[in-house]
């Protein structure tokens, strides 16, 4: 039954992603100007040698459909294109930068969802206490600061106040060639600040989420059932009543992850992390369609698998749904 | 002999924005070992917050007992510590609800559930537990307990999901057993059969029910003595043959009129004119005076004490003075 | 007989646009949020016909202090341009992006989620399908692909943001257009034949405006952080200063000026803090009984 339900579900995420390269490739040709120039990219050297390599590549003098399933094709064999700024193909520009954005994007979702669901809980055991006021103003204030701009306070803080914490890059210079445990020490000191920042805008909206979730579910009858029993209050509130909150703030969790995407793109670039945010921005200032199309390509993928595993833990936490 | 338990001039008070409620006024019953007391009223004249009290389950802040005393067993439960009424709730007292659709945690199994209430006041394994759920299950009517066990509670109807709070209130052997309205959602057929699984556990488990009612229909069924409730007050008290075949006050007189009798076909299903007025609007006088009959002046001016009036006691001015 | 019971003081008939009012006026952070933003928009318009210093032109030595040279209070940046002039111009792009933003993000998302919930069935399907498309897209990402492809001008960044940021919309419009469909005025319409656009515009529409005014506030702050982030990135309309460009030209010289950053952050946070709390008070005021949450 839930391999079935699995099936089904990865099926349906194959088809969004034929969907995200059939429009990336409408995109290039929505574009204004000759296709070839625009998959060339401004500062490629768009000398007449490539824009012909580029033609015959991407069967740019064949039909438009002809042309779509060249493209597919090719991305279906791991063929994302050739980005002529950095001179390499387009997968494996994107190999070299995915670990270090699924290590920043996963390590902010678990820090802000943690801490928030934490602070939301325990908002809500006194409603109109002095943690709910302060986790409704925080959620309030992080909801209005640009993520950047909270990413270069950060350093400023840390750069020149108290310097505990690496503000640049993912891994220090004198360090490579070390052993594996402290190069991973090190990428987890570089990493507290990105995901920090990222981490804290969501932080305060799973606190306030979790609060009126818990609040609402403190209400129902079957916590007074568990109060009938004698059942203590942090029984309560972690068992019986978080179980049953958790179900709204896994479906926020499932749709926000394509917004931590877009916030990894913009701390990426504030604290120089190597990731495909970066390199998203870095091919965006230069033109280079392929790479970019292949970062959305790929980040799509990224929330496409979110949304399943999702739906998977979803239909874990919520018995309701298992018979269906 | 001393009554199980005995309620002394409880006054209980909620905080409203209409500055304080009084909910419960001067209320005073006692329940004795082994016997069923019924508490009959309208929604709304304090019935339920009377067994939420000695549950110690009035949600608080707003609710707050502002007087009187809960005493089980020569304990007063007013005094008692959050820890002693964790440790009394579902082991010495235990209570079952309305709405069996709504009082069962979704999350859960239902043998986890009745485990749940079993460990917190035994000392006994998960899987003696389990196992005693399995047993208490079987005993409250369940076919094939040990399979059922591992059901949700979306998966069985409301007449089961029912049977399974009893067999989880009863899982501790309590000497009191509060039951508020427990077939008021059910229909008819599953009402009787809920009523008589009741006697069964009274007679086997030898513990004193306290069965709240708008149905005096219920109480002919069910009850030893009875309590009449009215606005936050008892206005009529005493055995259930006493009270039913001759009742004193007009309240009572009007709830007996209203059961639906299959040997008076001839007449129309009656009701009592009005409603219970809002705490909050509660005047000097009688809370009942705007809807009675034999109201006159006094009963407008001035609260009725219960008093012994011959038969057994009711707080009515026109009762005492013999006008009806 | 007379009673001793008062009858509850019935309040005065009012229009529900005016209880909602009065419930709005009432509410402290919404009306200090209703305030500020009044004054960032007067500020906007009209700052530079009181402080008339051009933000392009390099008037001072760059990155000068703010409070040093009275004549620039809040200082200069990098190239020695007027910070205070950068700010009162760059509020411009910034709100004017964020409001046209959210105007394209409801024409979408309400069009077509009213069309998903009104109708259901197969058209249902299609349109939540197509949403579930869009968001499986990284909005911000997806935005600058656009923004990038088309050529960056306050219309194309405006028209991006929309054709990114509907989806939410979309699922909101449809999940009122299903509840509210089925009261019983809509379905005694139905039953006496009225037109499926009449019911929508005059009878489905109206009662799911006060959620949708919400959404459509709120999307208004989603959307000036966007065009904060877009022009941060460079992506901005070159030919305009707005908050997100002040920001991404001036960080390299954080660790030497902090003000040239710091300030505009702070106006974009004060802006979209305005706008939200103005949304939170809208909720409140349409929804009394959540107001506990």
């Amino acid at each position: 039954m839930s391999v079935s339900f699995l099936l089904r579900r990865l099926f349906y995420g194959l088809i969004l992603m034929v969907g995200v390269v059939i429009l990336n490739f409408m995109l290039i040709r929505l574009a204004p100007g000759d296709p070839a120039m625009v998959i060339a990219g401004e500062m490629g050297g768009a000398t007449d040698e490539i824009l012909a390599q580029i033609r015959t590549d991407y069967g740019l003098d064949k039909p438009l459909m002809t042309q779509l399933w060249i493209y597919i094709s090719g991305v279906a064999q791991g063929d994302l294109g050739q980005s002529f700024f950095f001179n390499q193909p387009v997968a494996t520009l994107i190999a070299q930068r995915v670990l270090p954005t699924i290590l920043l994007v996963i390590t902010a979702q678990v820090l802000s969802i943690v801490i928030g669901v934490f602070l939301g809980v325990i908002a809500a055991r006194k409603p109109n206490g002095i943690l709910s006021g302060f986790v409704t103003v925080v959620a309030t204030i992080g909801y209005a600061v640009p993520v950047f701009w909270t990413g270069i306070m950060l350093i400023v803080l840390f750069a020149s106040i108290i310097p505990i914490f690496p503000v640049d890059g993912m891994q220090s210079m004198r360090l490579r060639g070390a052993s594996f445990w402290v190069q991973a020490l090190d990428v987890a000191h570089h990493l507290v600040l990105p995901a920090l920042t990222l981490a804290l805008i969501y932080l305060a909206q799973y606190a306030r989420l979790s609060r009126a979730s818990m609040m609402d579910v403190l209400g129902s009858d079957y916590i007074r059932t568990a109060r009938a029993k004698g059942a203590g209050e942090r029984a309560i509130l972690f068992k019986h009543a978080l179980r049953n909150a958790a179900l709204p703030i896994l479906t926020v969790a499932g749709m926000q992850f394509g917004n931590l995407i877009s916030g990894a793109l913009l701390v990426e670039t504030v604290f120089n992390w190597p990731g495909m945010g970066r390199l998203a921005f870095d091919s965006i200032l230069r033109r280079d369609y392929p790479t970019i199309m292949g970062v959305l390509f790929f980040a799509s993928a990224m929330v496409v698998v979110a949304n399943i595993i999702t739906d998977l833990s979803y239909r874990w936490a919520d018995p309701r749904l298992k018979g269906q | 002999m001393k009554p199980l338990l005995e309620i002394e001039d409880l006054k209980v008070t909620f905080d409203t924005r209409h500055g304080a409620v009084t909910a419960l006024d001067s209320v005073s019953l006692s329940v004795n070992a082994g016997e069923t007391l019924g508490v009959v009223g309208e929604s709304g004249c304090g019935k339920s917050i009377t067994a939420l009290s000695v549950m110690g389950l009035v949600p608080s802040p707003p609710g707050r007992v502002a007087g009187g005393a809960i005493r089980l067993l020569g304990e007063d439960l007013t005094k008692a510590t959050d820890a002693r009424m964790r440790a009394l709730r579902g082991a010495e007292m235990a209570m079952i609800f309305q709405e069996p659709m709504t009082s069962l945690n979704p999350v859960f199994t239902i043998g986890a559930q009745i485990a749940e209430a079993i460990m917190l006041h035994q000392d006994i394994g998960a899987d003696g537990a389990m196992k005693a759920a399995v047993e208490l299950l079987d005993r409250v009517g369940i076919p094939s307990a040990k399979a059922r066990a591992r059901d949700y509670p979306h998966q069985l109807s409301g007449g089961m999901r029912q049977r399974v709070m009893i067999a989880m209130a009863v899982s501790c052997q309590p000497k009191l057993l509060i039951a508020d309205e427990p077939t008021t959602a059910l229909d008819v057929t599953v009402q009787a059969q809920i009523f008589d699984l009741l006697n069964e556990i009274q007679r086997d488990f030898g513990a004193a029910i306290m069965l709240i009612t708008h149905d005096m229909g219920a109480i002919a069924e069910m009850a030893d003595r009875v309590a009449v409730m009215y606005a936050g007050r008892v206005i009529e008290t005493g055995t259930a043959d006493n009270v039913l075949d001759n009742p004193r006050h007009p309240y009572t007189r009007g709830l007996i009129d209203c059961i639906p009798n299959i040997a008076k076909t001839e007449g129309e299903l009656r009701e009592i004119p009005g409603v219970v007025p809002p705490l909050h609007l509660l005047g000097a006088g009688c809370a009942f005076a705007a809807r009675c009959d034999s109201a006159d002046a006094r009963c407008l001016r001035e609260k009725p004490a219960l008093r012994d009036h011959g038969a057994h006691p009711a707080a009515c001015h026109a009762v005492e003075e013999g006008r009806i | 007989m007379t009673t001793q019971i008062a009858a509850p003081a019935t309040p005065k008939a009012q229009s529900p646009a005016r209880e909602a009012w009065s419930m709005f006026v009432r509410n402290r952070p919404a009306l200090f949020g209703l305030v500020l933003l009044g004054a960032i928009i007067a500020a906007t318009l009209y700052g530079t016909f009181i402080y008339d210093v051009d933000p392009f032109e390099i008037v001072w030595a760059p990155l000068e202090r703010p409070g040093v040279t009275p004549e620039f209070p809040l200082g200069t940046d990098y190239l020695g341009r007027d910070i205070f002039a950068g700010l009162l111009i760059g509020g411009g792009p910034t709100l004017a992006v964020g409001a046209v933003a959210a105007l394209i993000t409801m024409l979408i998302g309400v069009g077509l989620g009213a069309l998903a919930g009104y109708y259901g069935g197969w058209i249902d399907n299609l349109l939540m399908r197509v949403t579930e498309f869009f968001q499986v897209l990284p909005a911000l990402l997806f935005a600058m692909v656009l923004v990038t492809l088309f050529s960056p001008s306050l219309w194309t960044i405006a028209i991006a943001i929309g054709v990114v940021s509907w989806p939410q919309t979309a699922r909101l419009t449809r999940a009122e257009f299903l509840r509210v469909k089925e009261l019983e005025y809509v379905l005694a319409a139905r039953a006496i034949g009225a037109r499926n656009g009449r019911i929508i515009w005059r009878l489905i529409l109206p009662n799911a405006a006060p959620t949708l005014i919400v959404s459509g506030t709120l999307t208004v702050g989603v959307a000036i952080l966007f065009e904060a982030g877009l022009s941060f990135l460079g992506l901005g309309d070159p030919n305009a200063i707005s908050w997100g460009m002040m920001i991404g030209a001036n960080r390299d010289y954080i660790l030497v000026a902090w003000w040239p950053v710091t300030l505009p952050g702070v106006a974009i946070f004060l802006t979209v803090l305005a706008v939200s709390l103005v949304g939170d008070g809208l909720n409140d005021a349409f929804n009394p009984k959540l107001r506990q949450r």
